[in-house]
């Protein structure tokens, strides 16, 4: 293969997106850890303090911080404005959210009013200057990408999210557990706005590119997030105003989520080559987990089992968002280390030796262990919120933790290839 | 002349390289027509310093197709969009 110098006139550095996406499976690892000390967490229900925690530590330590990422890698390069001072707003941020989301964590965990305000201190502002920042990028410039508008609507979904959690925290002078009423809309643009969006536009990027499949129908791109901030809107005043027709809205909310998770797998069985690929299959694991979310969360509409909201709640953040993020950061990692290497070293005036391709920069045999891993850990977490037996949640912990732990491996394996063939070139 | 690359089969970053490459070696007078299943968001930046100018069309037999020429070529140009003129323009 003749490599030759690609633009990278839009891509930030490489270390911009990557710190997010290194640290966010501690994060993950931190959850399975608490989970796996506190095996019987689940068995007491979703309000208590450890909960708290567990959850934030996926939504706001892994989520979180891989969308943050992605956001400021995938932003320039669709509508060719760069963000401002990138490699400074990256570290500021970064260590921002890094040093935030402990801090509100432990402060839930351990129900300590002084770390829950030092937490928000440190993760609000930082949000906010994020979220400011990418709107004042988007307003410079004049791209319809449908990605663009489901970000926009992503950010605007956690703005309103962190509104919701600080208004909260203050009227109930920082007491925790937190199920008010407030919690449900926190918990809805958290999980459909922000979470929900973000992939959906990211999905319209990462599942052509790299699954080989045909283009989200135009209509899809067009109207899908439209709809879904029209109706999160229509949800938040009917439950704030007319709490008798909310659910009118949250059956259009599932109809869009599921319209969403059919419309990808119908794409992935368009795929033009039918290679093995263990993204796809994070990608399949995520979507036939997101329409058993809504129909648990349908169920529950119906049946007064307690524990199918925790289902539900799996189902969602570890069988959908997780294991979406965690297949498409086995795509964008070995994307981008690819990318930035072939540059370096056609600066530098070319190599003789080859450039490792992306099946060589993180080992496929490593990241299909990985992808049993947590597909067993997911199966057995689901059982153990069923069955509630201590043992069995903690074996399910264990292998989450497990996991969680090699995917970080994994990623940093990616990392640490970039540096092997820079200093082979003698730039590392 | 019209010189046709279809991409569509192929996963990330080889449409990338493949264009790179067949970019390069464009004669005066030729264009490229691009064939893609998604819109090329990276091949723009390339384009741009390469001092090509394209269009984006909704393709026929795929998603996307890109017509590609050198700027101040006036034969490819010229033939390059009264090709695209026959597709509908492309819609984000």
């Amino acid at each position: 293969m003749n490599y030759t110098a690609l633009s990278l006139s839009q891509t930030p550095p490489l270390s911009v997106p990557l710190r997010f996406f290194l640290t966010a499976p501690l994060f993950l690892a931190a959850a399975a850890l608490l989970l796996l000390i506190n095996a019987d967490a689940l068995t007491v229900g979703r309000w208590s303090p450890t909960m708290l925690a567990l959850t934030h530590l996926v939504t706001l330590g892994f989520l979180g911080m891989v969308m943050v990422g992605a956001i400021q890698q995938l932003l320039p390069v669709l509508i060719g404005v760069p963000l401002t001072y990138p490699r400074l707003t990256s570290t500021l941020l970064h260590l921002l959210m890094a040093a935030g989301i402990l801090l509100l964590v432990t402060g839930m965990a351990l129900t300590s009013l002084f770390l829950l305000q030092l937490g928000s201190a440190l993760l609000l502002p930082a949000l906010l200057g994020f979220i400011l920042l990418v709107w004042y990028t988007l307003w410079r410039s004049p791209s319809t990408h449908a990605t663009v508008g489901a970000m926009a609507l992503a950010l605007f979904a956690l703005l309103v999210l962190g509104g919701i959690a600080l208004w909260v925290m203050l009227q109930g002078g920082w007491h925790l557990p937190l199920a008010h009423p407030l919690t449900r809309l926190h918990i809805g643009w958290g999980g459909l706005g922000w979470i929900g969006a973000l992939l959906i536009g990211v999905s319209y990027q990462v599942v052509p590119m790299f699954q080989i499949t045909p283009e989200y129908p135009l209509r899809v791109r067009r109207w899908l997030t439209l709809l879904l901030a029209g109706v999160l809107l229509l949800w938040s005043a009917s439950a704030l105003f007319i709490p008798s027709v909310t659910w009118l809205a949250e059956f259009a909310l599932a109809g869009l989520v599921l319209l969403f998770a059919v419309q990808t797998l119908w794409l992935q069985q368009q795929r033009k080559r039918r290679l093995a690929d263990v993204t796809f299959d994070f990608w399949r694991l995520a979507m036939g987990s997101l329409i058993l979310a809504v129909v648990t969360w349908l169920l529950g509409q119906w049946f007064n089992w307690p524990q199918l909201g925790l289902v539900t709640g799996v189902l969602f953040l570890l069988g959908f968002a997780t294991s979406a993020i965690n297949g498409m950061l086995y795509k964008i990692v070995p994307f981008l280390v690819w990318l930035h290497l072939n540059n370096r070293v056609q600066s530098s005036g070319g190599w003789q030796g080859s450039i490792p391709n992306m099946k060589q920069i993180i080992p496929v045999v490593a990241t299909r262990r990985q992808y049993q891993l947590h597909s067993a850990a997911l199966l057995l977490l689901l059982l153990a919120v069923g069955v509630e037996i201590v043992p069995v949640v903690r074996i399910a912990a264990g292998l989450w933790l497990i996991s969680a732990l090699y995917l970080g491996w994994n990623l940093l394996q990616g990392m640490r290839c970039y540096q092997h063939y820079l200093r082979q070139v003698g730039q590392g | 002349m019209e010189q046709i690359l279809d991409v569509s089969a192929l996963a990330a970053p080889e449409p990338l390289l493949r264009a790179v490459d067949v970019i390069k070696g464009l004669p005066q007078g030729d264009y490229l027509r691009f064939r893609h299943r998604m819109k090329p968001c990276r091949l723009y930046d390339v384009l741009k310093e390469s001092g090509l100018e394209w269009e984006t069309r909704q393709g026929e037999v795929v998603e996307c197709e890109l017509f590609i020429w050198h700027a101040g070529d006036r034969v490819a140009e010229e033939a390059a969009r009264a090709a695209a003129a026959k597709l509908e323009p492309w819609q984000d």
